[in-house]
């Protein structure tokens, strides 16, 4: 069988695959052309969503309701889903394993795609093909919905051991998977001392999930009367966005459990002896959750759709226009969700809200080009509503929800945020029917 | 309104007439005082063909049959509304602005009764395919009485004994994140309706606007007939099966079909009413 590790190991790109260079990994292996096909050539028009996360799982779905006639195929490698939204409140135990997991039967047999539970191990897309380590599958349309991947280099450069050693020691827990289990487990076998939270620099997933962290985490500490606190290391001005909210909840419910340090940048990590070093000083710590920084998952790059700044350098983050999703290169790809740079003035942000919004959109413009039609360019628009769960007893929340208005003339568009920053029980509440209406949207 | 008795809705043709009776009554007033001039029993002899009901407003019969024809108004049992005692509630129990609940067509289908304290207008709700259908607007002395289906049209939220997330917010109460108020919203996803347009979308990710329950008023006493716009019954039941079992022991008995609705302030009934 082939494996990703062969192909890596063939194409000797072991480092491209880690986030070191812009080089697509996969495109040129040469053992897929031995590979069989996994699925017929498509009759009809056939789309190909790969990565069943908010993002996938909202095109397929809406694809199949805005004409059944398309062959949808969802490829996801995990076997079932887990949500990262609602896991900090998890990690608390403020909502059990079963709330934010899920099955890929219902929808796929609710609503008339395929899934295929497979590992994608290359993309060729002059051939329109997509390869699983089962064999390959055609595509008319293809949508990219891979999320993020973990970017350890700007900290530990090439030493794949230290970054080993981190990953299975001081996981993110940013990727669905084991590593949330694991960092559950630490927290609350956690007895004394400092506990870091480490903020990504750059674009990252969910940007108020290590603020929400740190109050769960604080939550687990306070429950245990844990001697020690949580160490948030921040590397913007101020925590943002909620940040008033998140201060008033480190203020008032966690004095003491939780601290700050803003502008920092990191230096060095030495996981070993359990000491961040950065512009703020150096930080020992009895544990800790060490987020990296992070770019658009290996999908993306495996496509060669990732953009590139003014001097030919990748960014990180995939190419794609800003209203339909399309991708610049190719327009027959779509790229949406986690994986997308800003652009026309606004970053959306990396959120499971985000990606649903964007799914929805997304799922009309392939729609509609199939019929012969094409949608006008920003008459559709994402939105974004995002609760953060900031107390645990009793349980309190707050929001913020951002509509986007697109200026065709300008070119531009513009966020209108609204946010509570007080935090309420009722919120609290809402955060839960969030989560459940959007996992009714995705799921049943 | 015609008045003279329940409307027919075992025969279906018989309830057309009698809709457009109260679609005309709407629309046309000099028709409207014709139809209250005459008894509805009366009046559906008159009008025993479609081709005698066409000639009044051909144009109009015919909208009313499409919107029928796409499912826009759906006709259900007729149910009187009450109080918690028995009583039949009358137009001056509705106080202003307080959001008031019943369960309408279904045992478990939540809708919001609404008492606007102003004249609310017929008004046409536009839906996101081009379409469009008309809302007959409020009822009751002032026209200021309206109700809706509380199951949010965008992912189904609903008022249950626990906690609700689709709420109106009163003119003096506006939404602390919108800030838009005189409007029924719902904390979710903040899909916002317009309780004076029919339950239109104002703004958020609904789909669909906000169904509507046709009310009629007859001899003081309140009825609801049916439901018109796009209800989102079936996904409500295929969505909360375990929890309607658990209330009301089967689902069957949740989709039980209602003759009388009893009318309760949202936070007599809901435990949580959640504001956002």
């Amino acid at each position: 069988m082939l494996t990703r590790r062969d192909l890596l190991k063939s194409a000797g790109a072991g480092a491209v695959a880690l986030g070191l260079s812009s080089q697509p990994v996969f495109s040129a292996a040469e053992k897929v052309v031995k590979m069989e096909a996994l699925m017929p050539s498509p009759k009809g028009n056939r789309v190909v969503v790969c990565g069943g996360g908010w993002a996938g799982l909202t095109v397929a779905k809406y694809l199949k309701r805005e004409n059944p006639n398309i062959e949808v195929v969802l490829i996801e490698q995990r076997p079932n889903f887990f949500s990262c939204p609602i896991s900090n409140p998890w990690l608390a135990n403020l909502v059990n394993l079963d709330f934010i997991s899920h099955d890929y039967n219902q929808p796929a047999a609710k609503y008339g795609y395929r899934f295929v539970n497979d590992r994608i191990i290359a993309i060729e897309r002059d051939k329109k093909r997509v390869y699983t380590t089962r064999g390959y599958i055609e595509y008319n349309y293809l949508v990219l919905t891979p999320g993020i991947r973990y970017n350890y280099a700007p900290w530990f450069g090439d030493n794949q051991e230290l970054i080993r050693y981190t990953k299975l020691n001081f996981p993110a827990a940013y990727i669905p998977g084991s590593e949330h289990l694991a960092l559950k487990r630490k927290i609350w076998a956690f007895e004394e001392g400092d506990f870091i939270i480490t903020v990504p620099p750059g674009a990252y997933r969910c940007p108020p999930a290590p603020y929400e962290r740190a109050c769960m985490v604080a939550e687990v500490f306070k429950r245990n009367k844990v001697k020690g606190k949580v160490i948030l290391l921040e590397p913007k001005e101020d925590i943002a966005p909620k940040g008033p909210g998140f201060r008033m909840a480190y203020d008032q419910v966690y004095l003491g459990l939780v601290e700050v340090v803003t502008k920092v940048s990191i230096r060095e990590i030495d996981p070993i002896k359990k000491v961040i070093k950065t512009t703020a000083g150096d930080f020992k710590f009895a544990d800790a959750n060490i987020i990296p920084p992070q770019q658009a998952g290996e999908l993306v790059w495996m496509a060669d759709l990732i953009a590139k700044d003014k001097e030919g350098k990748p960014t990180g983050w995939a190419d794609q226009d800003p209203l339909t999703f399309q991708a610049k290169a190719d327009a027959s790809v779509f790229l949406l969700g986690d994986v997308i740079s800003p652009a026309l003035g606004v970053a959306y942000p990396k959120s499971g809200h985000q990606a649903n919004s964007q799914g929805k959109i997304v799922a009309k413009v392939i729609a509609s080009r199939i019929a012969g039609k094409e949608i006008k360019p920003g008459s559709l628009m994402p939105e974004n509503v995002c609760y953060s769960m900031v107390n645990g007893t009793p349980q309190e929340a707050i929001v913020i929800s951002v509509n986007y208005e697109y200026n065709e003339k300008e070119n531009k568009i513009t966020p209108r945020p609204r946010t509570i920053n007080d935090r309420s029980e009722a919120l609290a509440k809402a955060t839960y029917e969030w989560a459940r209406a959007m996992y009714r949207d995705m799921f049943s | 309104m015609p008045n003279g008795g329940p409307p027919p809705t075992e025969d279906k043709k018989l309830f057309n007439f009698y809709w457009f009776g109260l679609f005309m009554s709407e629309v046309d007033p000099k028709i409207f005082k014709e139809v209250q001039d005459m008894n509805r029993r009366g009046f559906i002899k008159v009008c025993g063909t479609m081709a005698v009901a066409s000639m009044v407003d051909p144009s109009l019969f015919s909208h009313v049959l499409a919107q029928q024809q796409d499912g826009m108004f759906q006709a259900y049992k007729k149910a009187l509304l009450v109080k918690a005692d028995g009583t039949p509630l009358k137009e001056g129990d509705i106080k202003p602005h307080v959001n008031y609940i019943f369960f309408y067509p279904h045992t478990a289908t939540p809708c919001y009764l609404i008492n606007l304290d102003e004249s609310v207008p017929p008004a046409e709700v536009k839906l996101r395919d081009g379409k469009s259908y008309r809302w007959m607007g409020g009822i009751g002395s002032k026209k200021s009485i309206v109700a809706y289906s509380a199951i949010c049209a965008h992912q189904w939220s609903y008022p249950t004994p626990q906690y609700s997330f689709i709420n109106y917010y009163p003119p003096h109460k506006p939404s602390d994140t919108t800030k838009k108020a005189g409007i029924i919203q719902c904390c979710a996803h903040l899909a916002l309706y317009d309780p004076k347009q029919g339950g239109s979308i104002i703004d958020g990710p609904a789909d669909f606007p906000l169904a509507s329950v046709v009310l009629q008023e007859e001899g003081g006493l309140l009825y609801a007939v049916g439901v018109l716009g796009k209800d989102q019954f079936q996904q409500f039941f295929d969505n909360y099966r375990t929890e309607l079992r658990q209330q009301y022991g089967s689902t069957a008995k949740a989709r039980e079909l209602v003759d009388k609705c009893t009318v309760a302030e949202v936070d007599k009934y809901v435990q949580a009413v959640v504001m956002c």
